[in-house]
């Protein structure tokens, strides 16, 4: 018997299996240098990752913002569409926060190596 | 999909439940609201949900309950006919009071997935952290 993943039944509709995201094959290491360094890959830069998440960050942040203006002046027609998107907000933030702060951390350990 | 879709399938199950939760205190206090028999009695209102095609429930329509009621008689009642009719609700008390019930346990139960999605997302910022 052979497991599979978990699929949606069918017919029913619901929710789309989670399919792992997959990365664009990168050359070899040794091989051809490209120009152009670090975005020499083909794909966005990090920098540019981190600008798009801040983005969006931004975007999930003033949604929340908005929804707690509409709480405090009663114009909220449902207590939780507030309560889900200052969740949405604090997570992205933290996700956010996480990604720096690993991006700092492999920064310091590589400016901490012996030369 | 978004990294929060159980977030958003647990907020239209929240929104759902409140939405039946609405009808219900709408049916409830309007349980002994007395019509004549010329015109309609009062009609529940009743949620038909159901669920979406990219996750979640969505309220598809408010039906009514029989527009016929219970016809009581009342023949001191200011609205009673000559025969001394009136029309009450056809809705039990019961029934809204177990149907209440029903839908705060809905409503519950997708609040509690919020937490357990929240809980899911912290796990995986935490993965890597020393």
């Amino acid at each position: 018997m052979s497991i599979g993943g978990i699929e949606g039944i069918p017919g029913v509709g619901g929710f789309t299996p989670f399919v792992p995201p997959t990365v664009p094959a990168t050359p070899a290491v040794g091989g051809a240098p490209s120009v152009g360094g670090v975005g020499g890959t083909g794909g966005p830069d990090f920098g540019e990752l981190v600008l798009d998440g801040l983005d969006r960050l931004d975007g999930v942040q003033r949604t929340a913002d908005q929804l707690s203006v509409q709480a405090a002046t009663g114009d909220l027609q449902n207590i939780h569409d507030y309560t889900i998107a200052a969740t949405q907000a604090a997570v992205t933030t933290q996700v956010t926060v996480a990604v720096r702060n690993k991006a700092v951390e492999a920064f310091t350990e590589i400016m901490r190596m012996q030369v | 999909m978004s990294a929060f879709e159980s977030l958003r399938i647990a907020g239209s199950g929240l929104g759902m439940h409140q939405t039946w939760l609405d009808a219900l205190s709408h049916n409830i206090a309007n349980i002994g609201t007395v019509r004549s028999t010329a015109e309609d009695a009062f009609q529940a209102q009743l949620v038909v949900a159901e669920s979406r095609e990219d996750g979640g429930v969505r309220v598809r329509e408010i039906a009514l309950s029989s527009a016929e009621g219970r016809m009581t008689y009342q023949p001191d009642h200011p609205l009673a006919d000559e025969a001394g009719y009136v029309r009450l609700p056809d809705t039990e008390m019961s029934d809204q009071m177990a149907e209440l019930i029903m839908a705060q346990r809905g409503f519950q139960a997708s609040a509690q997935v919020t937490k357990f999605a929240q809980d899911t997302y912290q796990t995986a910022i935490g993965i890597g952290q020393r």
